[in-house]
């Protein structure tokens, strides 16, 4: 059987010196009006962000919505869609990089740099939302002259917290060893001596010696091999904040395994969002990020869409085969109660829209997929919002009921960590390598004449 | 530090000590050493020659000692040249007042009278100032409950809105202008003497209950040839005036629900607002508590009253068919039944024959009407027919009377179950004779007016003509605690001593005596109205010996006292024990004997049915508010009417078919058109309600009560109609139609029905005669854990639900101990009031024609608490003595222990709410309960406070805790004993007794929370077989 041909990896017959050339240039050239125009928006969603968090921080949590019998609300419900996002970025560089899939170099960059930018405006959310955050020192064990007072290592919050925490630093880590010959390109490629500064010190002393890459390799091995576990754990962990807890909807030994999913699936849905962007803005990248690169994450979405599909469903089921009279009328409601609009979204955005991708030009249509994957991301924020405020606005008691009292500081919060998140994403593009270039070069295919074998 | 140094120091001595003698001879530093020259061995015994750490002085002047005092000395010079925060020392007393210790409570017996009901208190007061109402056990009416404005009324001491000063009100021709200076009391005093000369004096005030009062004004009286007239917005004077036409005799009558088996009331709030409701409370929930004999409640109900919410019958009707219940039932009885002495008489025959066929009229069971009347027949004298109130004053509201006195005759409970003469003697507020005023006023026979202890500008409708015959008056003199409604039609603004600031005395029944103490030195520049009419009378030299000669309001008190009060009920005591006596105990006398009265048959020929269609309006008083006059009191405006659960606002109660009708959603604006003037009110949907009522409650909408209380609301007074001079507050002719305005309204409770949960458990009478724990699924909850280990103390909490009756005098206690802060409207709105003690108000069964169960929740004290597991930072924490602690300090405010709390108990603090506390409210403020900062979390501590005052005490005097000895604030104030505290390892305890009652459960038992608040189920006496509804479907969805 003649040998089926994968699709190259990298379009348009590019050199190794070309590579080089296409990935560094944004870093290297000056800004478009296009980038500019994003990023002082986002900037200024940023600064917009801040005050925001500051008058919360300074005056009260009441500016929030949150309220009895609501205590969670948009801080924790943000943050779990966050560090969700986050998922996707570990998912590629790690475990596909542990899989061999070659495909995975090309966007691992820039889906690792997602993630730590995730992670960062996540990780803002549970200090924030404490009711004094200026005492958050104490959520983190270690000796002190307050007792000493240790913490409770029973409370699934400070498992989040090392949770969190772990991540954040691995997979920093991570994406800052994978950048640095990268950095080393841009160095030696410098003209001027503030990059030639900058990058020299970013690039710890790379030299490109044999000893330097097989160390590099060896490390890079071994970080995959530590952040694949944590792709698990920490959206685990997460859900355990929920599962842990004694509330109907919260209280089901499913949360980990759906959150996980659920994280998968909307970081690759941003993966996308971002992707296209990112296509649009640098044209020469969509050599590297391929319609082929889209239509496999694609294919991801749609996999995991079905997987929280699934777990919406099994909620359902046990709530009724359970017998348990909480669980069954807290599950009724969240479909056909107050919030029941939101459950709906969250249905449609995550199981139904997914399921476009079933057809293979959709799946390769970059408009459509840019929407599909923006109302995935709608979808995962209400399936956030779903968990946390449905269950808790009708509990135990029917006379502590109550609905989430949203206001404008709730928009604010949740569209401002969008400014934060844009606007560092937009800085990395232009200060970074967006796709790795030391990756990519080895998956051209070098050497081979088109068409033989 | 200090033991480090210690074990140098040890160190140090061993080698000096031991150095010389036992040093290893093999080692050798020196050839002097090795030689053991003598000089050497003096020298290494001084080795560290000027070490000051050298323990042993002896010759050396620079020992360690010596050391230590040089440093010290030479610190202290060092500082004393430096400038330093200069220190501030507080001493709590220069001179420390006899009875007062710093941080130890004092308790003062006073009384407080809410214009008809007078409750014995015990003020408890800290460093001179009171800060808690507590009621007085050993008191006669009440036992120690007490009610919410009772408690509340302590927060309006506080007012930061009362007067300081007496004030001249600037008044142009109109009265509309509203400046003010302040005036001199000279001033005031020169311009009234001289008024009073002129004659036409008028004395307008509220109720009189005080002997000494009534005696004060009674001699200015007639020194100056003033009238008095009193009045009330809720008058009771269509009972006087049934008395009268009934047997002659107008004085208000004492009731015994305690004795009573069978009660009928007929829209008389006689354990919310009617009369002696916190007295009443007390006798129906003590005859209750003897369950298998318990008492029925049949309520005839038009506006949903807690005496409904508590009926074990409860009937909807319409004020129209009130006359037809009773005279129905009377008929029942005496003509179909042919029982009691009247049966057989021809005019009784003919004045009831009208009502022989009220069941079908009225839309009622006949099977339910023919049970009571055979329950009434049955239990003759031990059975009681009440009806009164507001919702009562039709245009028929004395013949209603009339036929209440008649049944009660009939059934030979007058005499019995009612007390004739006995209840509230100096009660005598009268429309009529403030009708009277107004008349003489327009006609120009009165020149002054002194006003004191009412507002008839604000809770008269205009109609009435009050206000504008009021500017007739050459002068008005108003006195009270603030310029309110009517103080700004005075001339004048005579501030008046809060009432805990005065001397006082009541006359709460007849022949039993209160005593109302001060309790703080007056605040301001005020004078009790009795020493200004005092004063008058002694200027114009006019008057009684008593009134002009004494200087203080005090003495004439005592005088009255000793001449009028000791000779009657001080059995032979001397007066000055008498008078310590007094002042300790709180009272005096008890209620004089009373028997059967002949009932004048004539006055029921004038009774006649009485046909209506169409809405009829209902106005009533709520718990909170009652006429209004508390309406600054935020507590009161913040506290959810038990039945409506609404706060901060008034609104028109529609039916569930009504509502349908117009299409009618809860907040939708309505306009109602009373008596040709339309007013707009926010819509509540209730269920139970008559489809024909539109009940509206009354008391809010003040416009000059203060910043808390102006525009809450709308002012319903204006909706009554005046006919032949008396006030038709329910029954009157109403349109209402939809405006489709949207308005919202703060209800705190989300959700009315238990949707099949056991949350409250009740069963029937019929089924705990059969089952004491009938009607409750017990869970089979099993730990893998051992359980916590309670060696000492385990304090609990028992709440029996078949005493509560949801008047929510508990809620209001528990943020008086516990400085609870107020949201106000807006965040309760939001779902951010602060109460920890709540009281739940269920639905239960047909909504049209709803029952309600009351349950009081608060923090349960779990033993497996599940907001302990989940606090990171470890807050809230179980004590040894089953304590759920929460500490205030420790928390970050991560709210994961309200979110896994079952019950939703826990509070935050959203915002800094204790740096909104208004001056000098802060003095309010309890200082053995910590004042939350912003941030935190909080919930009820069981008073945890008063469990260590209660353990020091009994530690200092070397003993065992007794049971009971101390309480937690709810239990103390509450008026039907229906929560119980104390120490459940101590088995002879009266909760540890409850706990091991069958009736007793805890709410979520299936989670294993293991609380320590448990409930004993409600139990209804309504002849039924099994509740219908309730809890039917609970066993089935129960298991989990």
């Amino acid at each position: 059987m003649s040998q089926m041909k994968r699709n190259p990896l990298v379009l348009g017959r590019k050199s190794l010196k070309d590579i080089t050339e296409d990935i560094v240039a944004p870093v290297e050239s000056f800004p478009s009006k296009g980038w500019l125009g994003l990023f002082l928006s986002a900037k200024t969603l940023f600064i917009f962000y801040i005050i925001t968090l500051g008058l919360v921080v300074s005056t009260g949590m009441g500016l929030l919505g949150v309220n009895h019998p609501n205590a969670w609300g948009t801080m924790i419900i943000t943050f779990v869609f966050w560090i969700g996002i986050g998922h996707a970025g570990t998912l590629i560089s790690a475990i596909l990089f542990l899989f061999r899939q070659k495909w995975r170099t090309s966007v691992a960059r820039t889906a690792e740099a997602m993630t730590v930018f995730a992670v960062m405006t996540a990780g803002l959310f549970p200090l924030l939302h404490t009711g004094r955050p200026w005492l958050d020192f104490w959520l983190f064990p270690y000796p002190n002259q307050r007792g000493p007072l240790w913490v409770n290592f029973r409370s699934p919050l400070l498992w989040d917290v090392f949770a969190v925490s772990t991540y954040a630093t691995v997979s920093m880590v991570f994406w800052y060893i994978g950048m640095v010959p990268d950095f080393a390109t841009i160095r030696d490629r410098a003209k001027n001596k503030i990059r030639y500064m900058m990058y020299g010190a970013l690039s710890l002393g790379w030299r490109g010696t044999a000893k330097n890459w097989s160390h590099y390799e060896m490390v890079y091995l071994l970080l995959a091999g530590l952040s694949t576990p944590l792709v698990l754990s920490v959206h685990t962990i997460v859900s355990f904040d929920f599962a842990v807890s004694n509330l109907p909807g919260w209280h089901t030994t499913i949360f980990p395994p759906y959150f996980v999913a659920g994280a998968i699936f909307s970081g690759f849905g941003m993966v996308v969002t971002l992707m296209t962007l990112v296509r649009i803005g640098f044209p020469e990248f969509k050599n590297y990020i391929t319609l082929d690169h889209m239509e496999v994450m694609n294919k991801i979405i749609m996999a995991t869409g079905l997987m929280v599909g699934y777990a919406y469903g099994s909620e359902f089921f046990v709530a009724w085969y359970s017998g348990n009279l909480y669980e069954r009328a807290v599950f009724i409601n969240r479909a056909f109660g107050d919030y029941g609009w939101s459950y709906w979204c969250m249905i449609s955005c995550n199981v139904l829209i997914p399921q476009l991708f079933w057809f293979k030009k959709i799946r390769r249509s970059i408009p459509i997929m840019f929407v599909i994957s923006i109302f995935v991301n709608i979808g995962m924020w209400f399936e956030r919002f779903v968990i946390t405020v449905t269950s808790l606005h009708h509990d135990f008691l029917p006379s502590s009921w109550g609905n989430y009292a949203w206001s404008p500081y709730d928009t604010a919060i949740l569209a401002g960590s969008f400014g934060m998140f844009l606007t560092l994403f937009l800085l990395y593009l232009r200060l970074f390598p967006a796709i790795s270039i030391a990756e990519v070069k080895p998956v051209i295919n070098v050497g081979y004449e088109e068409g033989k074998h | 530090m200090s033991e480090m140094n210690q074990h140098d120091h040890d160190h140090e001595n061993h080698d000096h000590s031991a150095a010389p003698k036992e040093r290893d001879s093999r080692y050798w530093l020196s050839l002097d050493q090795w030689a053991q020259d003598p000089e050497f061995q003096k020298m290494a015994e001084q080795e560290f020659q000027s070490s000051p750490l050298r323990e042993s002085d002896g010759e050396d002047g620079w020992a360690r000692r010596e050391f230590l005092k040089l440093m010290g000395a030479s610190l202290a010079m060092a500082s004393a040249g430096c400038i330093r925060r200069p220190v501030q020392k507080i001493i709590p007393y220069n001179k420390q007042p006899e009875e007062v210790t710093f941080a130890v409570s004092n308790f003062y017996t006073s009384t407080y009278f809410d214009g008809s009901e007078a409750l014995g208190l015990l003020v408890r007061t800290r460093e001179g100032r009171p800060l808690k109402i507590e009621g007085n056990p050993k008191h006669p009416m009440n036992l120690g409950g007490t009610s919410v404005r009772a408690q509340a009324h302590i927060l309006s001491l506080y007012d930061p809105e009362r007067i300081k000063t007496p004030i001249r009100n600037l008044l142009n021709k109109t009265k509309t202008n509203r400046d003010t200076i302040t005036a001199k009391w000279e001033e005031i005093d020169d311009a009234v003497v001289k008024q009073l000369a002129k004659g036409g004096v008028a004395i307008l005030t509220g109720s009189v209950n005080s002997p000494t009062g009534r005696a004060v004004i009674g001699d200015f009286a007639q020194a100056f040839g003033a009238r008095h007239v009193q009045w009330e917005p809720l008058a009771h004077e269509e009972i006087r005036e049934g008395q009268k036409l009934s047997y002659g005799d107008d004085s208000l009558p004492f009731y015994r629900f305690d004795k009573a088996k069978v009660i009928v009331s007929v829209d008389a709030d006689f354990l919310g607002t009617w009369l002696m409701p916190t007295t009443f409370s007390r006798q129906f929930s003590k005859a209750r508590k003897d369950i298998a004999n318990m008492p029925k409640l049949v309520a005839f109900d038009s506006a949903y009253s807690l005496t409904g919410a508590n009926a074990d019958i409860r009937v909807r009707i319409k004020p129209s068919q009130q006359i037809a219940v009773v005279m129905g039932l009377a008929h029942e009885i005496i003509v179909k039944k042919g029982q009691t002495r009247f049966a057989g008489n021809a005019s009784v025959k003919s004045a009831l024959d009208p009502f022989a066929n009220v069941a079908s009229q009225l839309a009622l069971e006949p099977a339910l009407f023919t049970k009571l009347a055979d329950d009434l027949i049955q239990n003759r004298g031990k059975s009681l027919i009440v009806a009164g109130g507001l919702p009562t004053l039709t245009a028929q509201s004395q013949d209603l009377q009339v036929a209440v006195n008649f049944l009660n005759s009939a059934l030979d409970n007058d005499g019995a179950t009612v007390e004739g003469k006995n209840g509230l003697p100096g009660v005598g507020a009268s429309y009529s004779a403030l009708a009277s005023l107004v008349n003489d006023l327009n006609k120009g026979t009165i020149k002054t007016v002194i006003i004191h202890g009412c507002n008839p500008v604000y809770a008269l409708p205009e109609e009435f003509g009050f206000a504008e015959a009021l500017k007739k008056a050459e002068m008005v003199l108003y006195t009270g605690d603030r310029n309110d409604e009517t103080g700004r039609q005075a001339h004048f603004v005579i501030p008046d001593h809060h009432s805990l600031e005065s001397w006082g005395d009541a006359e709460i029944g007849r022949g039993v005596y209160s005593i109302h103490q001060p309790t703080i030195r007056p605040m301001y520049d005020t004078r009790s109205l009795g020493l200004t009419l005092m004063t008058w009378a002694y200027m114009a030299k006019r008057g009684s010996k008593r009134l002009t000669t004494y200087e203080t309001y005090y003495d004439f008190l005592r005088s009255v006292w000793k001449e009028e009060i000791h000779p009657k009920v001080g059995k032979g005591q001397a007066f000055e024990d008498f008078w310590e006596n007094v002042l300790q105990e709180g009272f005096a006398g008890s209620l004089a004997d009373s028997s059967a009265r002949n009932f004048k048959l004539e006055a029921l020929s004038g009774v006649k049915p009485v046909s209506s269609q169409g809405y009829e309006l209902v106005l009533y008083p709520t718990i909170a508010l009652g006429d209004g006059r508390l309406a600054n009191v935020p507590w009161l405006q913040e506290l959810p009417d038990p039945v409506t659960k609404i706060c901060w606002d008034n609104y028109v109660c529609l039916s569930l078919a009504t509502a349908e009708k117009m299409h009618v959603r809860e907040g939708h604006l309505m306009e109602i058109s009373v008596n040709g003037k339309k007013h707009k009110l926010p819509a509540h949907i209730q269920p139970g309600l008559h489809d024909d009522v539109l009940a509206v409650p009354v008391g809010y909408g003040r416009t000059a009560a203060g910043k808390v209380g102006n525009g809450i609301g709308l002012n319903t007074y204006q909706m009554v109609s005046i006919q032949k001079g008396l006030p038709i507050f329910a029954g009157a002719k109403a349109e209402i139609s939809n405006t489709k305005m949207k308005y919202q309204l703060a209800n705190p409770q989300g959700h009315h029905s238990m949707e099949g949960r056991q949350i409250v458990v009740e069963a029937t009478l019929k089924e705990y005669l059969k089952d004491p724990g009938a009607g409750m699924h017990k869970h089979h909850v099993f730990s893998i854990w051992p359980a916590h280990a309670y060696n000492g103390h385990k304090w609990g909490m028992a709440i029996d639900l078949n005493s509560c009756t949801g008047c929510n005098a508990c809620a209001v206690a528990c943020q008086s101990e516990n400085n609870i802060p107020v949201v106000g409207k807006k965040y309760v709105i939001q779902g951010r009031e602060m109460h920890w003690l709540r009281v739940d108000r269920y639905y239960v069964g047909d909504p049209a024609n709803a029952q309600t169960v009351f349950q009081p929740m608060m923090c349960q004290h779990c033993a497996t608490a599940p907001c302990e597991t989940v606090c990171p930072v470890a807050a809230t924490v179980h004590s040894s003595e089953g304590l759920n602690d929460m500490v205030y300090n420790r928390c970050v405010g991560t709210r994961y222990c309200s979110n896994n709390c079952p019950y939703k108990v826990r509070r935050f603090n959203w915002f800094n709410y204790a740096k909104l506390i208004e001056k000098p409210m802060h003095l309010a403020l309890n200082p053995d309960v910590t004042v939350r900062v912003r941030g935190v979390m909080e919930k009820c501590t069981m008073c945890v406070h008063r469990i260590k005052a209660g353990k020091s005490k009994a530690k200092l005097e070397n003993r065992e805790l007794q049971d009971g000895e101390f309480t937690t604030a709810c239990a103390q104030a509450c008026p039907t004993d229906a929560i119980t505290f104390g120490d459940i390892n101590n088995p002879e305890s009266r909760v540890a007794k409850l706990f091991a009652e069958k009736r007793q459960y805890a709410v979520l038992e299936e989670f294993h929370t293991a609380p320590n608040v448990r409930y004993l189920s409600k139990i209804r006496n309504d002849d039924q077989e099994t509740r219908p509804g309730s809890h039917g479907h609970d066993s089935k969805g129960g298991h989990s």
